[in-house]
């Protein structure tokens, strides 16, 4: 290093601890924050890759950060599947494109393969545990509660199934539908649930009598089982996620969900990748999300925030945990105990 | 090979000794050759993932040889009822779709119907119109709650359903449907360019119409037959959508679908699983190419472009132009009118309700006005456009020198031609993800931005480039280019200034179907798009997994619109070459 350069750099580095020292004195709990936010705003911009639908969420989420901080966010969407794929090969390539990304379950994989950051930001100390990730490698974003859901027309409001046993009622043959692929979302979620709530013995003989009401079984994504339902093709969709019957609901269409206890409560998690291009900007970003302003455009986007104190705007889709229980399962839990699920519904069903 | 083009080359020399000094065949040896450096850096290393995916497997950190894969996919349960349900799926969708179009293409070439412009209008839009949505339309018609069943069910007062479209045969219907308009753009174009002699011929010889239909039309028209029945048969053993939406509901389990369910059991998704399935389809596919390159081995009896002029003539039907007319109108209706009247419905709600009065009173505008008023999708055309039009130019001139060469027998070139069907067994994932670790590993700065789409779309289109100039190429006898060498000209001059004026129709017609399927195709471009490369593809899907059903199906019709136009003004622009060069009316 050069006479004048080292110079520079220790003039620069004196200036930065001082900045970080009047930060300290003025915020005390926000003095890693002004560290983050220079070094971020240096960095100048981040790419995320998303599974959250564009125009509900990812934009509005990327156009409050850049318009907070000046940075601006890269958004990918893909679903789950791509979102891990592209990080997988991407990370086995030593060319991280990615510095942060969400999803339901990819998180657990790609933790495997070493390809997700140990990072979390201090403010995630106020979210109720089971959202953040005991080893710090995610935190939760928003919930997903999964539920039946029906058509109000062709099954009359209050006249629907309320429990269990009541989805055996013969009135249903050739009338319920689910997503057959090997998702939370799909047959082998509610598989989980019942599995979970009656216990192997008792939910397996379950199954067995649900199979013969022949419950037809589509490879498209949940939210396609519901549109399916609300086009009148199927009276009742098995496992949908609850928000999605509300914002349709909100349009006129008619299709309600069922608070059937327990149902299945799933995380959208995010993290920073391992070898980010832009670290800091992605933890910024990270950081942003989790924090009350940004759980806020998660709850104007009609979704489940995390944060205690950012309520959903329909208050009655998140369990209470007293009069609407839920099964929750991590992104791990699931990882894990998928290929067993799908292996049951399929021994059962197919 | 080589003993072939030898005996061939005897026999031109014993035919004339002087055509052997104006046809140095060593000059398009060397451009066979860089055309196949060119061809297998875009096939080989797809191919090269696809292998390694099927038989090798990981395990800490090891990667080892293994047929696990292989043994894994076969016990699966009822795999082998799926294979037989996906082997009659691709055959009756093949059937329906070579039946479909090709009695249209026949038609409106060869016959005095009226009506004509109906088919043309109807090919064009629906080459124009994204898959996603015509599978859904169809089923919004057919389906339970479809208007069909559902004025059945008030007209006879019954609950049950006159069509039950969620079986093997709404599905091979509705995939049939899909494929027809291509195979009526292709086998028209074989059919436009026929040297009637040979019918005529047939018919001064005392045979009837339809024996002359049976004996002479139908036996020329075979190679593109034949490779139109193969493309369609294997498009459809790996076609997802059709069989998920339609298929599942009634218990019908293809290939596909079993593989995605076994693909996906696993995150991220197992794609050794998919490439394992690939590598047997690329087997099958292998057989069916060599009877497929037996049949067409003497080219030259195909061959209906020759030096002398001719005026294919059109059959005068007679009466049998009313019922024939009928047809025509009947194709239009099924295959435009109804999808399209659905989709505009559908467009007019805010969520989707099936065709009844109670819904009227919810039709609005709204989902235009959204398509309209966001400045994204502006950005995504420009984009969707650009890939479009580099990818179908590209093709298309690799895949016409190719099929030059092929036809005309230069040693070597029939590799090419197989190395451009290979692609034709990449699923669209296997595809996406070989292509993505290849420029991952190779860093060459094009991970991220649309050229690597551009690159996959390459090689997905490769094998309907193939097609296209194939048969448009053995349509074109050698004799036009001996005169051209024979009056001085080198090969190469022969090929720009001979053989792709009378290719162009057919090179047209693949450019457009190229342009047309490149700018609507939903996989590739969601795996492959970086922040600054998003396509119309990934906004549709988008809507798509979200729901937004009716706002799709709005912006599926503007860009259907658009897309419209572009192809019939190509398409003008194709009939007015054809016009000048064949002497057409």
């Amino acid at each position: 290093m050069s006479h004048g350069a080292a110079r520079v750099f220790a003039r620069a580095w004196l200036a930065s601890l001082c900045l970080l020292a009047v930060a300290a004195l003025s915020h005390p709990a926000r003095a890693a924050d002004a560290a983050l936010i220079a070094a971020a705003k240096k960095e100048g911009q981040l790419t995320w890759y998303t599974t959250q639908i564009i125009n509900q969420f990812a934009r509005p989420a990327a156009e409050a950060f850049e318009k907070k901080y000046g940075i601006k966010v890269n958004y990918v969407r893909a679903n789950s599947n791509e979102v891990a794929l592209r990080v997988l090969n991407e990370g086995r390539a030593r060319n991280m494109q990615a510095d942060v990304f969400d999803g339901t379950t990819a998180t657990a994989s790609l933790k495997k393969e070493g390809l997700v950051a140990k990072w979390l930001p201090d403010n995630v100390s106020r979210l109720p545990k089971e959202y953040v990730d005991q080893e710090g490698y995610w935190v939760a974003t928003n919930l997903y509660v999964l539920t039946p859901g029906y058509n109000t027309e062709l099954v009359k409001k209050g006249s629907e199934p309320r429990t269990f046993q009541d989805l055996l009622d013969p009135k249903y043959k050739g009338k319920l539908v689910w997503n057959s692929t090997s998702s939370s979302s799909a047959a082998p979620g509610f598989v989980a649930v019942v599995l979970a709530s009656m216990g192997e013995e008792k939910g397996t003989a379950y199954l067995r009598e649900l199979a013969k009401q022949n419950v037809a079984g589509l490879a498209v994504a949940a939210r396609q089982v519901l549109d399916q339902v609300i086009a009148g093709e199927y009276a009742i969709a098995l496992n949908i996620f609850n928000n999605h019957a509300v914002i349709s609901a909100a349009k006129g269409a008619p299709v309600d969900w069922i608070p059937m206890q327990p149902a299945l409560g799933v995380l959208s998690v995010i993290s920073v990748t391992k070898d980010a291009p832009h670290p800091n900007a992605g933890r910024l970003f990270l950081e942003f999300l989790i924090s009350e302003e940004g759980q806020k455009i998660y709850r104007a986007a009609d979704y489940l925030p995390v944060d205690p104190n950012v309520p959903p705007k329909d208050l009655s889709l998140r369990p209470d945990g007293e009069k609407f229980k839920v099964v929750f399962k991590t992104p791990e839990e699931i990882d894990r105990e998928m290929p067993r699920w799908t292996q049951l519904y399929q021994s059962i069903f197919r | 090979m080589t003993t072939e083009w030898t005996a061939n080359n005897e026999r031109e020399l014993v035919e004339d000794r002087s055509l052997r000094r104006f046809l140095p065949q060593d000059e398009r040896v060397i451009f066979a050759l860089l055309l196949g450096v060119v061809f297998a850096a875009l096939v080989l290393p797809p191919l090269f993932f696809l292998a390694k995916g099927a038989l090798t497997v990981t395990a800490d950190g090891v990667t080892r040889f293994s047929l696990e894969r292989f043994t894994r996919i076969l016990a699966e349960r009822g795999i082998w009822t799926s294979a037989l349900n996906s082997v009659l799926f691709a055959l009756g969708s093949a059937v329906l779709a070579i039946l479909i179009g090709g009695v249209n293409a026949w038609l409106v070439e060869r016959t005095d119907t009226p009506f004509k412009p109906l088919a043309y209008l109807t090919t064009i839009i629906s080459l124009g119109t994204p898959y996603v949505l015509y599978t859904s339309a169809w089923l919004l018609l057919l389906a339970r709650s479809g208007p069909i069943n559902s004025w059945y069910r008030e007209v006879t007062g019954e609950t049950g359903v006159l069509i039950n479209v969620y079986g093997l045969g709404g599905m091979i219907l509705i995939e049939g449907l899909l494929w027809s308009p291509l195979v009526f753009l292709l086998l028209g174009s074989t059919l436009r360019n026929f040297n009637p002699e040979l019918e005529e011929a047939a018919r001064m010889s005392g045979a009837g119409t339809f024996d002359t239909i049976r004996r002479i039309t139908m036996r020329l028209s075979l190679p593109s037959i034949l490779a139109l029945a193969m493309l369609v048969f294997i498009r459809s053993i790996e076609a997802f959508e059709v069989p998920a939406l339609v298929g599942l509901p009634g218990r019908v389990h293809v290939l596909t679908t079993d593989i995605y369910d076994l693909m996906h059991r696993t995150m991220p998704p197992d794609i050794g699983s998919a490439s394992t399935l690939s590598l047997v389809l690329l087997g099958v596919v292998a057989v069916l190419l060599y009877y497929y390159g037996r049949m067409t081995r003497n080219a030259e009896k195909f061959a209906t472009i020759t030096g002398k002029s001719f005026r294919p003539n059109k059959l005068a039907l007679g009466w049998m132009r009313y019922p024939a007319a009928a047809i025509l109108v009947l194709n239009f209706l099924l295959l435009l009118v109804l999808p399209i009247l659905i989709l505009v419905w559908a467009s007019l709600l805010p969520f989707y309700q099936t065709v009844r009065s109670s819904a009227f009173r919810l039709l609005t505008f709204e989902n235009y006005a959204r398509v309209f008023e966001s400045d994204r999708y502006l950005y995504l055309l420009g984009n969707t456009f650009l890939i479009a039009i580099v990818t179908a130019t590209v093709v298309m001139s690799l895949t016409a020198v190719a099929a030059w060469l092929t036809v005309r027998r230069v040693p070597g070139a029939k590799a090419l031609d197989q190395l451009g069907t290979v692609p034709l067994v990449f699923p669209g994932i296997v595809l996406g993800v070989g292509v993505m670790q290849l420029f991952l590993q190779v860093p060459i700065g094009i991970y991220g931005t649309i050229w690597i789409i551009v690159w996959a779309f390459v090689i997905n289109y490769l094998p309907y480039g193939t097609r296209y100039s194939f048969a448009g190429m053995l349509q074109v006898h050698r004799e036009l280019e001996e005169a051209a060498a024979i009056s001085g000209a080198s090969p190469f001059t022969g090929f720009r200034r001979v053989v792709m004026p009378l290719l162009a129709p057919s090179l047209i017609a693949g450019w457009l179907f190229i342009f047309l399927l490149a700018t609507r195709v939903l996989a590739l471009p969601v795996l492959l798009s970086g922040p600054s490369s998003q396509t119309m593809a990934v906004a549709m899907f988008d809507l798509w997994s979200n729901g937004q059903g009716p706002e799709l199906a709005a912006l599926g019709l503007l860009w259907s619109l658009a897309m419209t136009t572009i192809a019939l003004i190509f398409y003008f622009f194709a009939r007015r070459s054809g016009v000048g060069m064949y002497g057409q009316a």
